[in-house]
């Protein structure tokens, strides 16, 4: 039976995001994935249990990452890695450490036949089957801007900013804090399901209105610990906020996004302003559409600077995601994965074994013609 | 024994990384210890850990790594269990209702219809009381199966883009092919009637029997992009006003345990399938053969094959220490060694490598060829013509074991022997005749020894630190696998496995 399955038929690749907090693992040619699992490793040495990401060195990294795709190939996708392709959704501006370091455990551990590194952002927008759009990723740790026309990332005009989930969840434990709620009821997990339950994001109108009714307080259980907080309606709609911040920076989302579609040349811009596609587990939260438009419309007639550049009539669209949000990135990963894209571009393990190094955009050696 | 506990007594795998003896395995054809790291696993067969079914491996593909039968609460991920209700159908005697529509029988006015029971069947969570009737699953006549699987609700828009990539990948693919034909010079020097294309062609072609020149070209299908638009969708007025009841929203957790749709209500839940469990079976990437394999039954927990290093490697327990340690004072620790196998060890405790110690590379040489040509001498292989080119991995990269030892060690003077593990000796009377030990032997009994080991934590630990030794122990193996068909003596290989015991921390400085 196994050399029969090995042999006579094609197996369907693996497809990987690996994201800062959740991991979406799958197959490709499937209209979701399997699973989503939190991206941490548990310590074998001490059975703690630590984010992916967060390392020494590059031993340890490569240790955790061993640890981390043992448990998905084991626990979750129940396939074993060998000989078998894989599609890995990946930032494009990612760190180069983390893609070696995945790569030589994958070709080197794991003895796997080839992997096919997907930029997330273009391949997010292969699942609404248009060549222009600007990809705005709300993700854990980050928020990503980066403009696609026909198919072509426009790398200059790549925006991104520090604030994502993470943010989002210390303001709610400062917020929180300030009420006088014991510190050590504020873990992770608390906060983060606070977030995703309670809070939403506040419409324009009330947002800059000074006298509100805030929204009712919610009491919140926290299960371990038999505690109950109350978690006041100002924070509820008030947490978000920090995403449309006005500063002197002119950083927040609706700046980055109008920054990023100037900083493109003047024939795209009209069609990036109509097709705004918003992905991300950060997108996820109620209302962020509706404020991030209004925003936009209001700062298009509003602030000098932009109404001295931007001409005509001028109206914000979004793309709707086909899936969930947290999951679109991947979405685009399993429909490349199902094309014969796998065979052609895939960086094979003959290649990479050659001098054991995943061609990168960045990198000159592998820009150079005929490189 | 400290059987919960990390064990102070930590081996090091012959690929660098510390372990201790119960996470380790013992390759008898290298003969090497390897640990869970440096060992290939490979997936031995599928099984449903609630109804302990086992799945064959394709079919477990089929059904996408979950069980036809039990299902996962969506609230908790407890098991949910199915239980039995007896619901009162009214059955008219004209037309009689099937079981479907049971539920809804309204009592009939007619006097004349008969009240009978029928069993029906819904799921419920023992753990947290939820049940299928709380979202409006109707209760099923079958207590097994039958539970609808919910559709994703963009399957059919997600098979049209797959198409439709599919088709511009291929398109891309066929064009690039026709540039290439046409790149590449004549193969003849003069042209062939059947290299060109047209009409006359292809009816020669079609005359000779060969196949029509031109493929025709696949066009990509056409699909309707997505369509932005400024219409989106506006917070409720509620929430500003309405208080929310968590009970009804779901957690993180919940959404993503059921990935598709990860709805926010709780009355959105589905019963999940239950994801199947593996058995897993270990082998070594050096000369390719098991080291663990389970028995394929998912009820049975007994090996087929079994290379626990506990097994075949001795086993050495820290006892204690003399005195309480003291950075750069001579102290003492008694370490108790045991002989698991069946045929007497002779150990040597040293602190540098044994120079002339371990295997051959010939005799891993013929170990692993002996595997090989098991292999391709199956007749299948030979008949089918595919030839396995079986790369084992040993491309690892080794990894320097981690110099822990901050105590130096005075190694023993000589060898001792340890005595062949004898179960029935544990329930012999009579002592041992009193032999001649050497003096580092503090007791013997059956396959145990207890030595006294002097050593010294350096110098310029401060109180706190944490004191580990480390030593070679250096052991006879005797091998009763034989590589080689003709030999079927047991050999004896002469083995060493670096060893780090954690003695401790050292003491606070006594006032004085």
């Amino acid at each position: 039976m196994p050399l029969y399955e090995s042999v006579m038929q094609e197996k369907p690749p693996i497809v990987l995001d690996i994201g800062n907090a959740y991991t979406k693992l799958g197959f490709a040619a499937e209209s979701h994935p399997r699973k989503i699992i939190p991206t941490e490793v548990v310590l074998t040495t001490t059975g703690e249990t630590k984010l992916l990401f967060d390392y020494a060195g590059t031993e340890e990294l490569y240790d955790q990452i061993v640890d981390f795709l043992q448990t998905i190939f084991f626990k979750h996708l129940l396939v074993s890695p060998k000989e078998r392709k894989f599609v890995i959704v990946e930032n494009i501006y990612g760190q180069t450490i983390i893609r070696e370091t995945l790569a030589r455990a994958l070709f080197i551990h794991f003895d796997v036949s080839s992997v096919l590194f997907v930029p997330a952002h273009l391949i997010a927008l292969s699942t609404l089957a248009v060549p222009t759009g600007l990809v705005v990723d709300i993700g854990y740790s980050e928020t990503t801007i980066m403009p696609v026309f026909s198919g072509v990332q426009i790398m200059a005009a790549f925006k991104d900013h520090s604030y994502g989930s993470s943010a989002v969840q210390e303001e709610i434990k400062r917020q929180l804090l300030a009420t006088g709620v014991k510190e050590r009821l504020l873990t992770p997990s608390v906060l983060e399901d606070i977030k995703v339950r309670t809070c939403f994001v506040n419409s324009f109108e009330r947002a800059y209105k000074e006298e509100k009714q805030s929204p009712p307080d919610v009491e919140y259980g926290i299960c371990d610990d038999d505690a109950v907080i109350s978690i006041p309606g100002s924070l509820r709609e008030s947490v978000y906020e920090l995403l449309f911040e006005q500063n002197n920076e002119r950083d927040s989302l609706p700046h980055l996004i109008l920054r990023a579609i100037l900083d493109c040349s003047m024939d795209v811009r009209r069609s990036l302003v109509e097709s705004i596609f918003v992905i991300g587990g950060g997108a996820m939260v109620p209302g962020l559409l509706a404020r991030l438009k209004q925003e936009l419309q209001h700062l298009l007639e509003n602030d000098s600077y932009y109404a001295t550049r931007f001409h005509g009539q001028l109206q914000f669209k979004f793309y709707q995601t086909i899936g969930k949000q947290n999951f679109t990135a991947w979405l685009g990963g399993s429909l490349c994965g199902a094309t014969d894209l796998i065979q052609t571009r895939s960086l094979t393990k003959d290649s990479y074994l050659r001098n054991e190094h995943v061609p990168d955009w960045s990198n000159l050696c592998d820009n150079r013609n005929g490189g | 024994m400290s059987f919960m506990q990390p064990s102070p007594v930590k081996y090091a795998c012959s690929c660098g990384i510390l372990n201790p003896i119960n996470k380790l395995f013992f390759c008898r054809h290298c003969p090497k210890l390897r640990c869970g790291f440096c060992v290939c696993h490979e997936i031995e067969s599928h099984f449903c850990s609630n109804c302990l079914e086992n799945i064959p491996s394709s079919e477990a593909r089929h059904k996408k790594n979950c069980c036809a039968n039990c299902f996962d609460c969506p609230c908790c991920q407890h098991t949910l269990s199915a239980r039995a209700a007896t619901v009162p159908i009214v059955r008219k005697p004209e037309e009689p209702k099937d079981g479907e529509s049971a539920t809804e029988a309204t009592p009939s006015p007619k006097p004349s219809a008969m009240p009978t029971t029928k069993k029906m069947y819904y799921l419920s969570c023992l753990s947290c009381r939820w049940t299928t009737r709380d979202v409006g699953i109707p209760d099923q006549g079958v207590a097994t199966g039958t539970w609808p699987d919910k559709e994703c609700l963009y399957q059919v828009r997600f098979n049209t883009l797959m198409e439709y990539y599919q088709s511009l990948v291929l398109q891309e693919k066929q064009e690039k092919q026709e540039f290439l034909r046409r790149k590449t010079p004549k193969q003849h020097k003069f042209p062939s009637l059947t290299d060109r294309t047209g009409l006359t062609v292809s009816l020669i072609r079609r005359q000779i029997g060969w196949s029509d020149k031109s493929i025709p070209k696949t066009k990509p299908i056409n699909i309707a992009a997505a369509e932005a638009s400024a219409e989106v969708e506006a917070l409720p007025e509620a929430i500003f006003t309405q208080p929310i009841n968590l009970r009804n929203i779901t957690t993180v957790a919940q959404r993503h345990s059921q990935p598709a749709d990860q709805p926010e209500a709780v009355s959105k839940l589905y019963p999940q399938r239950r994801s199947l469990w593996i058995k897993r079976s270990l082998r070594c990437r050096q000369c390719e053969h098991n080291l663990i394999k389970p028995e394929y039954h998912p009820t049975s927990i007994k090996y087929r094959i079994q290379l626990f290093a506990s097994y075949h490697v001795p086993e050495v327990v820290m006892v204690r220490c003399e005195q309480p340690l003291q950075s750069g004072q001579a102290n003492a620790i008694f370490l108790k060694f045991t002989n698991p196998t069946m045929y007497d060890m002779t150990i040597s405790v040293l602190d540098v490598a044994p120079q002339d110690a371990q295997i051959s590379p010939d005799a891993l040489l013929q170990a692993c060829r002996i595997k090989e040509e098991a292999i391709t001498s199956s007749p299948l292989l030979k008949t089918t013509g595919i030839t396995l080119a079986r790369q084992n991995s040993i491309r690892e990269v080794k990894r320097e074991v981690r110099e822990l030892a901050n105590a130096t060690i005075v190694p023993l003077e000589g060898p001792f022997v340890l005595n062949q593990r004898d179960d029935s000796k544990e329930f012999d009377e009579d002592v041992q005749a009193p032999t001649e030990e050497p003096k580092f032997i503090v007791w013997r009994k059956g396959n145990k020894v207890l030595i006294r080991l002097d050593f010294t934590p350096a110098a310029e630990l401060q109180s706190g630190n944490a004191v580990t030794l480390g030593f070679y122990m250096q052991y006879t193996y005797v091998n009763t696998v034989s590589n080689t068909p003709d030999k079927k003596e047991p050999t004896t290989h002469a083995l060493y496995s670096r060893i780090f015991i954690e003695a401790g921390e050292i003491a606070n400085a006594k006032a004085n």
